[in-house]
Formats: structure tokens, sequence, C-alpha cells
């Protein structure tokens, strides 16, 4: 086990700088998670933690050793990547064993530790066949044994399940979490897909264009986002988003006239975002304050629940609510909801967060 | 548009098929024919399509005369080396423009590449005092450096875009598991890259086995003398021109590069669609 501090780390290809400062530190056995769109630098990082690319400025410390110089081999780690780059003309047992070969550990133990990893990962049937012979799922769990094999004190997931379908990804991802319970090594993932942030990370990193965003715990980020990127990044589906003024008493006002229980210390007349998720909105009650309303666009049947998509008048895009499986909701219909005060966001001009307080509280 | 499962598609494609072959094949056969023909068929005025009268005369003339077990073997000396130096120079040199970024890479490459401008026989007159010079000239490896220069450029050009072809991860896998860079290229890297090897190989093989000019220019010493000149000299010289044994002998002189093609085709064909289909 073992942390690694980043301290203003800076990439750039050319002119074009891909990392603008990143400074973070993953604690001793913590499983963190960037999460971020594509093209947002976390993989970089995450090459760069690894060895495989050079550090423009700043520094790496794994363990407490800064590493910029180290090359891959002796930073202890290992990482498993997208496309599991199996060596293909070697058999399970030797694209596990390939890295204690070179590291010189003699044959007897070569077997029995790539023994043990196989079977933890239920390859112990698989060892004498090559990765052509093997299903996609079996190919990863191949590049995830190859990298446990060597005991590393830094786990290192690129993207590892995005090349497997939908249900193996769920199983993976499982593997994935008993394995972090079982090693209790440090680990770091990458990943654009938010669910499997939110359900492995002990901390989320949330990238965009070179910079972090924020850094938490999954909940945090979903409850406290710290800006609107974060906002809509984080949660499934996506966080309604709507454009909305300071109205004169400091709750914010939809253009439509709508107006959100919320109050913020912003002045009269500013602009803002205001933001809330579908699970916040409830089916109102008639006249309940701050109530949305609009004509049903598109009704989305999950079974458990029903996703309704509202055009409410003001906002650019349709808003969508989660309401019980079990009610019927037609297009074209007449829906009003209700949002939950608490779990109402409100983002500046500059998309920062602003602290908001109940209007009930504040006229107490 | 020609539906191409069409009748009239199969019959075009059909007969331009078998125009290519009959074209291609007929030189082949007429040799063929010619070396079993005996010399007052071989020598009629109007030629027979096959021959009437079969002999083996010519082939008992060729093992006799001349040395063309001598030649075929110094052929064999001399291609398998300029095949065998020229894979191992371009497989190195095509990995480093592949899998390595440093300044200059571009320009060596093109430097390199723009060596194929230049018509094969015009780069004999700057070789040949280059390799006098060296005191190679009628030598077999002065020979086997000059195919060398041509085969080369074509050579390192295949292997970089076989090796562009290898998914960096794999290597970057490696390099994380601790192997050094030559060690990836020995241990991960070439296992996969046996077609291509073999394709490279053939190429630089059928360069030497069929060149003439080279061989009739830097090799003077019966004992030396390559397939081709050899043949040239022993049977279609000023004043001499015995057909009926050339054919035979040429048929001899094919035979192994015919053997080496079907015994190495598979990976030849896998070679050169490496690149397309992963």
């Amino acid at each position: 086990m073992v942390s690694v501090v980043l301290s203003g780390v800076r990439k750039s290809f050319g002119t074009v700088e891909i990392l603008k400062g990143i400074d973070l530190t993953v604690e001793d056995g913590e499983f963190a998670v960037f999460v971020g769109p594509s093209g947002c630098g976390k993989s970089t990082l995450l090459r760069m933690i690894c060895g495989l690319d050079e550090v423009t400025s700043g520094t790496v410390a794994i363990g407490g050793e800064v590493v910029n110089d180290v090359p891959p081999a002796q930073r202890g780690i290992a990482m498993v990547f997208q496309s599991y780059a199996l060596y293909p003309h070697m058999t399970v047992a030797e694209n596990m064993g390939y890295s204690l070969r070179l590291a010189g550990v003699d044959k007897a133990e070569i077997r029995s530790r790539v023994a043990t990893s196989a079977a933890v990962l239920r390859l112990d049937k698989l060892l004498d066949r090559k990765p052509r012979e093997l299903s996609g799922g079996q190919r990863q769990r191949v590049a995830i044994g190859r990298a446990i094999v060597r005991d590393p004190r830094l786990f290192l997931f690129d993207e590892p399940l995005s090349n497997l379908d939908a249900a193996l990804r769920v199983d993976m991802r499982a593997e994935i979490a008993s394995l972090k319970a079982r090693l209790g090594s440090t680990m770091i993932y990458v990943t654009h897909d938010q669910i499997e942030a939110m359900t492995l990370a002990d901390k989320i990193v949330v990238m965009n264009a070179g910079r972090i965003e924020q850094v938490g715990s999954p909940l945090d980020l979903y409850r406290m986002p710290a800006n609107r990127f974060v906002a809509g990044f984080i949660g499934s589906p996506r966080m309604n988003v709507v454009a909305a003024v300071v109205g004169p008493d400091g709750r914010p006002v939809l253009a439509g006239g709508a107006v959100f229980p919320v109050r913020t210390d912003l002045a009269p007349g500013t602009r803002i975002d205001v933001g809330i998720r579908a699970e916040h909105l409830s089916p109102a009650e008639n006249g309940d304050e701050g109530t949305l309303s609009g004509a049903v666009r598109v009704v989305e049947h999950l079974g458990s629940d029903v996703f309704v998509h509202l055009a409410v008048e003001g906002a650019a895009y349709p808003v969508i609510v989660r309401i019980g499986g079990e009610r019927q909701v037609r297009a074209g219909d007449l829906f009003r909801v209700t949002p939950e005060p608490s779990s109402i966001h409100v983002f500046d001009a500059a998309g920062l967060r602003v602290p908001t307080r109940s209007p009930a509280r504040s006229a107490a | 548009m020609l539906d191409l499962s069409s009748r009239t598609a199969k019959i075009v494609f059909g007969s331009a098929a078998i125009l290519i072959a009959l074209f291609l094949f007929f030189p082949i056969y007429w040799l063929a024919i010619s070396a079993f023909k005996p010399n007052a068929e071989l020598y009629r005025i109007t030629p027979t399509l096959y021959p009437h009268d079969p002999v083996l005369t010519h082939f008992a003339t060729a093992f006799g005369r001349g040395n063309l077990m001598q030649q075929l073997r110094n052929s064999l000396v001399v291609s398998c080396s300029a095949a065998a130096l020229n894979t191992l120079l371009a497989i190195y040199a095509g990995y480093s423009f592949a899998k390595f970024r440093y300044s200059g890479r571009r320009l060596v490459m093109v430097f390199l590449l723009s060596a194929q401008v230049f018509p094969f026989g015009l780069l004999l007159i700057s070789l040949y005092p280059i390799v006098t010079s060296l005191g190679l000239i009628d030598s077999r490896a002065g020979l086997t450096l000059s195919y060398i220069v041509f085969a080369l450029p074509v050579s390192t050009y295949m292997f970089y875009s076989y090796f562009t072809q290898v998914p960096s991860e794999m290597i970057e896998a490696a390099r994380a598991d601790g192997a050094g860079e030559l060690r990836i290229f020995h241990t991960i890297v070439l296992p996969v890259s046996i077609p291509a090897v073999v394709t490279v190989f053939l190429y630089g093989f059928m360069w030497s086995w069929n060149d003439l000019l080279y061989a009739m220019t830097l090799i003077v010493s019966e004992d030396k003398r390559t397939i081709g000149p050899g043949m040239l000299l022993a049977y279609l010289n000023e004043v001499n021109s015995d057909w009926g044994g050339a054919m035979a002998a040429s048929i001899m002189a094919s035979a192994p590069i015919v053997v080496a093609f079907a015994f190495l085709q598979r990976w030849f064909i896998q070679g050169v669609t490496a690149g397309s289909v992963k």
C-alpha cells in the first residue's frame, strides 16, 4: 500500500496543454476514480503516474518518493489497459508470469503465484490457452491477473471495462469491487462512466479540460456538486439545470414565472442557473409553492421507475422527473411537480455553486 | 451500376481473371514445353503447342554443361545472405520509425525512401567504384551488400507499416511489466511479427535471385557466378543460342524459389494483409 501525491502536474504535447496543473493526493489503500468526458486528460494523468508519459512540469510522488524520472517497471505499480494488451503469442500462464520472469523470480515460485492469482479470478482452467481462445471477459480477467500476480503497491486501471458488453461490465465491476476489498491496495481507476465511478470509488476526482473540477466521496459529489459541470456529470439521468434570475426576495424565478422555494444572497436580477435532480422532483398537489408545470413530452418506462420529460415554460431543455413505476402518465398530459427545497442547487454566472437557505428557516 | 452478384458480373470478372492468368502463365507454359521439345521441333517455323515427341536431353545437357549446380549454390548463398541481412537491418529500422519519436525521424525516412527514385541501373554507376575500393569486386560479399542497397528502403517501409499496426498498449504493458526496450522487441513484438519477417525475407530474396545486371557487372569469375548471368552466358551468348538447354536450366533454376513460395505462401499472404485485417 502506498500514497500518491501529485503536485502542480502539467502536461503539454507541443503547444497544446493537456493538463493544467493538477494537485491531488490519493491516500494509502484508497480507491480513487478519475472521471470526466473524453479528452479531459484523465488517461494522460494515469499514464504519467505509471511512467508511460513524461511529466512536463510538477512532481509525481509514490510512497513519498518523487518518481518523475523512475522508469515504469521500478515504480512498483501494475496497470490494466482498456484493450487488455495481452501478449497474443503467450498462454494465459505465460502472460501472467511474464513480469515475474523478468524480475528473476524462480520458476516454481512463478507457477505458484500464477496459480493463486488464477484461482482468485477463476482462470485456473484457462492457464494453457492463448488470448485468442478467450472471451472478452476472460481476457480482461487475465489482464487483471497479470496485474495482481506482481503484488504491486499501486494498481492503475485505464477504462478497463469499456470494451465489454453491458452485462459483462456489471459482472466485472463487481469483481473489481471484491478485488479492492480483498487486496486493500491503493488503486486509481480511470473511466468516463459515472456509474462505475459512483459504485467503485472511495474518492472521485472529476476532471474537465485538463483541470480537476472537484474531489470528494461519491455522495459528496452527488449531494454538493461544487459547480455546474460536476452537477451535470455526476448522477443519472443528468441533473436538470434551468436558467433563472434572482427575484426581489432572493428566490430564483424561472422565465416562465415559476418561483423556487429557496433563497440566495445574490442581488435581485442576477442571472443564475438552478439545478434539481429528477429524483428530487415529486408530483405536486395543487397550489404548491414553486411548482413547475409543463406538458409531458416523453415517458420512459424502466419498470421500477418512470422518467417523464416535461416541457416547462422558460426552460431551454425538457425537465426530467422520476416517478414511481406504477403511475400512469401519457404524453401530452399537463404535469405539475414540486422540488425538494434542500436539494435545489443554485449556480452563479461562472457556474459555481452558491449557498442557499430555505425561505421558511430564514423567516424563522 | 453493375450488380456484383449478377451472372453478367461473374462472366466479366471471370473472363478478366482467366485472361490475366493466361497472360501471366503462357511464358511459363512455353518455358516448360520448350524444355521437353527436341531441337528439330523447337526450331520449326510453325511452333507446336505441346511437345509431340518429348525428350529429356536438354536436362541432361544442362546438368552436364557449365556449372549449373555451382551457380545455383552461389545464387542461394548470395540471395539468402542478402535477404537475411536486409531483413535484420530493416526490422530494427522499421521498428524505430514506427514506435519511437525523435527529431529527424521523418526526414531520415523520406531520405531512405528517396533512394527508390533512382533507377536500379543508375545506382550501379556509383556502387561499382565503392565496391571496388572496398576490395569487394568479384566477391559474393560485394554482390550481397549491393543488393541490400536497393531492397532495404522498401523493406524498412514494409516493417514500418507493419509495426504501426502493432498495438502500442501491448508494448506499454510490457514496459510496465518491467521489460527493457530490446527485450520488448525480442520477446513481445518479434514473435507476433513472423508474417512480416517472412514477407520481407522473400522480397529481399526475390530481388537478389532475379537480378541479372548487378551480378553480370560485379562478378567476373566463373566460379562465383550466380544463376542468371551463368545461364545467359552458357546458353545464349554471341556464338551459341541453345534455347532448349536454356529452358531446361531455367526450370531447374526456378524450382527452389517456387518450392520456397509454395511452402511459405500462407505466411506471405498473411504478411501482406496483416495491416488491413486485424
